[in-house]
């Protein structure tokens, strides 16, 4: 009962510092270009507006997954709080993405479609970085669990300098931001309108929005944990890494899967193995 | 990609270029074509103006002493203005304000008195 | 994927404007593009049986909501060809002002479409941000942002008086400042290389044989500008066109990033020859039965106006072929072979005006 309690706790948490990070995100890249930008609180009312909405499908995989990708991003969430194994969490946050995967491949629409392939290859390339940070994270701690960090004494950044930068395009990456907003970005205009999003409507919508904000506050908690020393750390490092990523999206255009897959990936595997082979050595 | 981070800096730290446009609108410059306006008392109902007139939104009735403009169909260039012999025609230095409903002005005329009145129909 | 038919447009973010494309896509690479037309054809040409010639000139200015003052330009030089008439110098010299001006914020607006084209949204926020002030001398010149509604037959409506043209210089070296900070973004950003690099690329000779115009043609290392003829005050200025040598999108991009420059030159040399008079000339009667060609360079290339008069005020037949019509065949030849996410970048470097040319 209390646990339930708890983890009801945890997720409205992770709703609301997902919202506003969304809010601050909208406000900042605006003010970036010289807009005013909305208020921080937009992306609430943008979502409880998109829930109100009349439910349209155009067959029910496309109801199925949202509600698939959110219990995952919850999940993993949950877990993540609770201190567990890094692996298991990603695992279960990659069938989360999965589930976004087969949602946009259901629409025949070719641009949800084309949209869907273009997430696999980037899930490809951010879940391998992942897994090479969570092999990194057993070799430091001789554990895979999130507590591991903490226990080290010293912050993980320290020893694994390299594979944060790598961490740092995988971030960009989920938070759909350029030059890797490439499957889908915040506003529809690329040349594949919304990408994966582009045939939901409506509740559906919203659902994969409250979604993508528990993704993020996912993906920055484990970036905190690359300097679990102290609440300090825990919080700045983390909210560093979100402004250079909107600070980036603003001086770059969007590069195409190809260079990501190419270039973006191979740098960060490079950078990922140099750390590897330093850390064991 | 370093080339940019100025100018996103300044813009950041500098005054936005955007102003919450209905709460405070800006002020159009002296010169602009803004809503047309006819001066009841000068016109003498000669029609020029509704002959000059490219997109045909003026029709002028000497029988009726009607004068009547269609500001949905208007495209503001001011030729009428520059045609009007009695210079009774004008455009202010405000655009018309959003309306709900379609207007239509009928402006009734009388020559050579100053009686007149404005009446807007859907 | 293989043999994906995606429909590009009409209503597709990417496009300021309702152009259909088929494109045939196999992994993500175009196998061939079907451009098709006509969402927004307004039968304007058809207007001149209704609207007599003088009230043409507003018609034809809607033509195009970006470079409306070129297009009323061109039918008024035809006519005062036709009718014999010369405008007024000082006439002619506002003219070039006000096309400049057109030329400045078309050409800002395509950087920024073009730099939205690729993701760059902050860079078209900026640019547009720089834009602003044209279209702000605009109003305060001739009464409008974009429709300027400045041109008659035998001069222009308006004048500048010395506070005006101080303000428009004044307000110029500010765009200049603006604009000149976004230079090496433009010009060198890696990410801006990457996507406009390379793309789209037309030989010399094929951009010949495809009829480009304007900058596209430019852009492929030919130096055609309809400016050269004279018209207006061009003849009494000095100035050269812009050409580049490799024919891709960047060439293009630089062309035009060149000729913003270029438009501000012109400018100044014309405010400071300014010469004194009216600035129109008394034109009485109907233009007289006959036909005239009349041709200017808008922001996009050359605009080329048929006129036909039958001595009545109507006139007999209006043809217009502005510079987009010419230069969408290029799009069937540069759109095969690139990747999906390069068709915007090449779709836009071609400047596409559809209402212009559905009319
Ligand atoms: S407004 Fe002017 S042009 Fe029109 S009818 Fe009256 S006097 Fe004549
Ligand atoms: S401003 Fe132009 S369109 Fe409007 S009524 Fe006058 S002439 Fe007609």
């Amino acid at each position: 009962m209390q646990t339930t309690a708890l983890a009801l706790a945890v997720l409205g948490a992770a709703l609301l510092l997902g919202g506003l990070l969304s809010g601050l995100d909208r406000r900042l890249t605006a003010r970036l270009q010289s807009r005013q930008g909305p208020p921080f609180t937009q992306p609430f009312f943008d979502v409880i507006k998109l829930l109100a909405k009349e439910r349209m499908v155009t067959n029910p995989w496309q109801a199925f997954s949202p509600l698939a990708t959110l219990s995952a991003a919850a999940c993993a969430l949950l877990l993540f709080a609770w201190q567990g194994d890094l692996l298991v969490i990603l695992f279960v946050h990659m069938a989360g993405g999965v589930f976004l995967v087969l949602g946009a491949m259901a629409s025949p629409s070719p641009y949800s479609q084309i949209a869907g392939q273009r997430e696999l290859w980037q899930m490809l390339c951010c879940e391998t970085l992942l897994f090479v940070m969570a092999g990194a994270l057993y070799l430091t701690t001789g554990s895979f669990r999130v507590s591991g960090a903490a226990a080290l004494g010293e912050p993980l950044l320290y020893r694994l300098p390299l594979l944060f930068a790598a961490f740092l395009l995988a971030l960009t990456v989920k938070m759909r931001k350029s030059p890797f907003d490439l499957a889908g970005c915040h506003h529809a205009h690329q040349e594949l309108v919304r990408g994966v999003f582009t045939e939901y409507v409506g509740p559906h919508l919203g659902l994969l929005e409250i979604a993508h904000w528990l993704e993020v506050v996912l993906y920055l908690a484990i970036c905190s944990l690359f300097w679990a020393t102290g609440p300090w750390g825990m919080i700045l490092l983390p909210l560093t890494a979100f402004l250079a990523v909107i600070v980036l999206d603003n001086v770059s255009a969007r590069l195409t899967w190809r260079w990501m897959l190419g270039w973006g990936w191979g740098a960060a595997f490079v950078l990922s193995a140099v750390n590897l082979f330093w850390l064991k050595g | 990609m370093v080339f940019m981070i100025p100018v996103v800096l300044k813009n950041l730290f500098g005054r936005c270029a955007t102003r919450p446009y209905p709460q405070s609108p800006r002020q159009l410059f002296a010169g602009s074509r803004g809503q047309l306006i006819n001066d009841a008392g000068k016109c003498i109902l000669c029609g020029t103006c509704a002959r000059s007139c490219p997109s045909q939104c003026l029709t002028v009735s000497r029988k009726e002493g009607l004068w009547q403009y269609e500001p949905f169909a208007c495209v503001f260039c001011g030729v009428c203005v520059e045609a009007c012999p009695a210079g009774s025609l004008s455009q202010l230095g405000q655009w018309r304000p959003a309306v709900r409903e379609r207007e239509r002005v009928v402006l009734k005329v009388e020559v050579k008195s100053e009686k007149s009145g404005v009446r807007s129909e859907a | 994927m293989a043999g994906t038919i995606l429909p590009f447009g009409p209503q597709h973010p990417v496009l300021p404007e309702p152009l259909h494309l088929n494109l045939q896509i196999e992994d993500e690479i175009v196998v061939s593009a079907t451009p098709a037309f006509g969402y927004v054809h307004r039968g304007l040409e058809k207007l001149a049986d209704i609207r007599d010639f003088r009230q043409m000139i507003q018609v034809v200015e809607r033509v195009c909501g970006i470079c409306s003052m070129i297009h009323a330009l061109t039918y008024c030089q035809g006519l005062e060809e036709l009718m014999g008439i010369e405008p007024t110098p000082r006439a002619r010299f506002l003219r070039v002002i006000w096309s400049e001006l057109h030329r400045l914020h078309s050409h800002l607006l395509w950087l920024g479409l073009f730099a939205d084209a690729m993701g760059f949204e902050s860079l078209f926020m900026q640019l547009w941000k720089v834009r602003e002030r044209i279209m702000d001398i605009n109003e305060a010149t001739a009464g409008n942002r974009v429709i300027l509604s400045v041109n008659v037959i035998g001069g222009v409506r308006r004048d500048l008086d010395s506070g005006q043209t101080a303000w428009i210089l004044s307000e110029l070296a500010e765009v200049e400042k603006g604009f000149s900070a976004m230079s090496r973004t433009i010009l060198h950003d890696y990410t801006v290389q990457k996507r406009t690099r390379g793309k789209g690329a037309l030989s010399r000779s094929q951009a010949m044989e495809l009829g480009c115009v304007g900058p596209m043609l430019r852009a492929s290392g030919v130096s055609q500008d309809m400016r050269l003829l004279g018209y207006a005050a061009y003849g009494e200025l000095e100035f050269a066109p812009v050409v580049e040598q490799d024919g891709d999108c960047y060439a293009r991009c630089r062309v035009r990033f060149a000729e913003l420059g270029q438009s501000i030159g012109l400018i100044r040399q014309a405010i400071a020859k300014l010469p004194a008079g009216d600035t129109s000339v008394p034109v009485k009667g109907r233009p007289p039965a006959g036909e005239v060609v009349a041709r200017a360079e808008q922001p996009r290339g050359e605009c080329l106006y048929y006129i036909k008069a039958n001595g009545g005020k109507f006139l007999d037949r209006l043809r217009i072929r502005t510079p987009t019509f010419a230069n969408i065949p290029a799009l069937t030849v540069m759109l095969p072979g690139i990747e999906l996410a390069d068709v915007p970048v090449v779709l836009l470097s071609i400047d596409p005006c559809i209402s212009c040319t559905e009319r």
